[in-house]
């Protein structure tokens, strides 16, 4: 990260690594404990907020200067919920029966915080290409951890990876895997080596 | 930077006025996809409570079900007949009832002459995923093949004579929400038929 010309590049660590939105933030976590017991769901979930989420941060970030401050969460909101609506519509048009299992939770992510979080603390104070690249990457994050807990909840809850069978053992599946406490081990497990690793590491540092 | 009141309101008009336009813009463009996914959805389900959906493509299905199915009324419910040359081989009939969370709808099939059961499907639940939501799932709905239909002895969760129908554990307001909504339908559908 030598160059100034490399801000995409700081974006994506910041937002994929070094504050990841469910790991470090611990926003999103609704849908991360709902959604992760399968990859397909996960992989379109998280499509489906990346998107959301830089269009949002784009479109709220290019009207920054006209939008009144005091109803600015307001237009968030409004600006949020149609690209949402229209995540839904698509779905339900293109991919009948992963909207069909996502159920709710799409129309959900318009409570999603990380989405409202990325506006607020990022578009509304940048130009509109970085605030692009700032959401797209702060919902590839989320994405990544997505996927990454269903990779394990799948694997032991139904023996698949993305539907493929990879039961070559014969073991028997973990129930609790396909159930939402699961995630919430693996997501609390994973925030906590995250932690710890913080720890060590800035320890020697405040001394 | 301050702006006063009426630039506020404007802006939220307009603002909103044009998000409005192209979301409906967007709807009308998604509806016929939608529509006929719908569609596809509602004939499976019909096909499936009479055993003929496995692993049929959606072309198939929309082949299958305009060429053995048929709509009918039976005592002014609207439901479909299988028929096959000419012969009605049993009837989809559409139930809609309360559960724990909203509504629950689908159909149940039944033979010619309405004395078992030949498949339930949900085309509408939206109970917990994981607890209620497990009646849309094959091991629950499986059981509703070739149950008996008597008058007087409305289907019941457990053994029985000739049958056996397992409840979902951890959803027992959902699994006793089905088979109400099931006998009530029956008791107003096929007993009204003068079935047995």
């Amino acid at each position: 990260m030598s160059n100034k010309s490399c801000q995409m590049c700081d974006i994506a660590k910041t937002q994929v690594v070094r504050e990841n939105q469910v790991l470090r933030q611990v926003l999103g976590i609704c849908s991360s404990l709902a959604v992760t017991n399968s990859l397909n769901n996960s992989l379109v979930m998280g499509l489906g907020l990346s998107f959301v989420t830089a269009l949002s941060s784009f479109t709220l970030s290019a009207m920054r200067d006209i939008i009144p401050h005091r109803v600015r969460m307001l237009v968030q909101t409004l600006v949020i919920a149609v690209y949402v609506i229209f995540v839904d519509l698509f779905l339900q048009a293109y991919l009948p029966e992963i909207s069909k299992q996502l159920g709710p939770y799409v129309g959900l992510i318009i409570t999603n915080c990380i989405i409202m979080g990325r506006a607020e603390a990022f578009a509304q104070k940048n130009p509109p290409v970085p605030a692009l690249f700032d959401g797209l990457f702060a919902g590839l994050g989320y994405t990544a951890v997505l996927l990454f807990v269903s990779l394990i909840r799948e694997v032991l809850g139904f023996g698949t990876i993305f539907g493929m069978n990879v039961n070559f053992l014969g073991f028997t599946t973990w129930t609790i895997m396909i159930m939402p406490p699961a995630a919430f081990f693996i997501i609390g497990s994973m925030i906590w080596f995250l932690n710890a690793r913080g720890l060590k590491k800035s320890a020697p540092k405040a001394k | 930077m301050k702006k006063g009141h009426l630039y506020t309101l404007g802006f939220m008009v307009v603002l909103t006025a044009a998000l409005i336009f192209i979301l409906a813009a967007a709807y009308e463009g998604f509806k016929p996809s939608i529509a006929s996914n719908a569609q596809l959805r509602n004939e499976r389900a019909v096909l499936y409570v009479f055993d003929l959906e496995k692993d049929l493509t959606d072309q198939q299905v929309r082949d299958t079900f305009g060429q053995v199915i048929e709509e009918t009324a039976i005592q002014g419910v609207e439901g479909y007949a299988y028929k096959q040359d000419g012969a009605v081989q049993g009837y989809a009939l559409p139930f809609e009832g309360a559960a724990l969370w909203g509504s629950i709808s689908g159909y149940l099939g039944v033979n010619a002459d309405m004395t078992e059961t030949t498949g339930l499907v949900f085309t509408k639940q939206s109970e917990t995923p994981g607890l209620g939501g497990r009646i849309d799932e094959l091991v629950y709905r499986e059981q509703f093949r070739g149950l008996p239909i008597v008058k007087g002895q409305p289907l019941a969760y457990g053994s029985h004579d000739g049958y056996t129908i397992d409840a979902i554990t951890g959803a027992t307001q959902t699994s006793t929400a089905v088979l109400k909504t099931l006998n009530t339908m029956m008791d107003a559908v096929i007993f009204q038929e003068g079935v047995q």
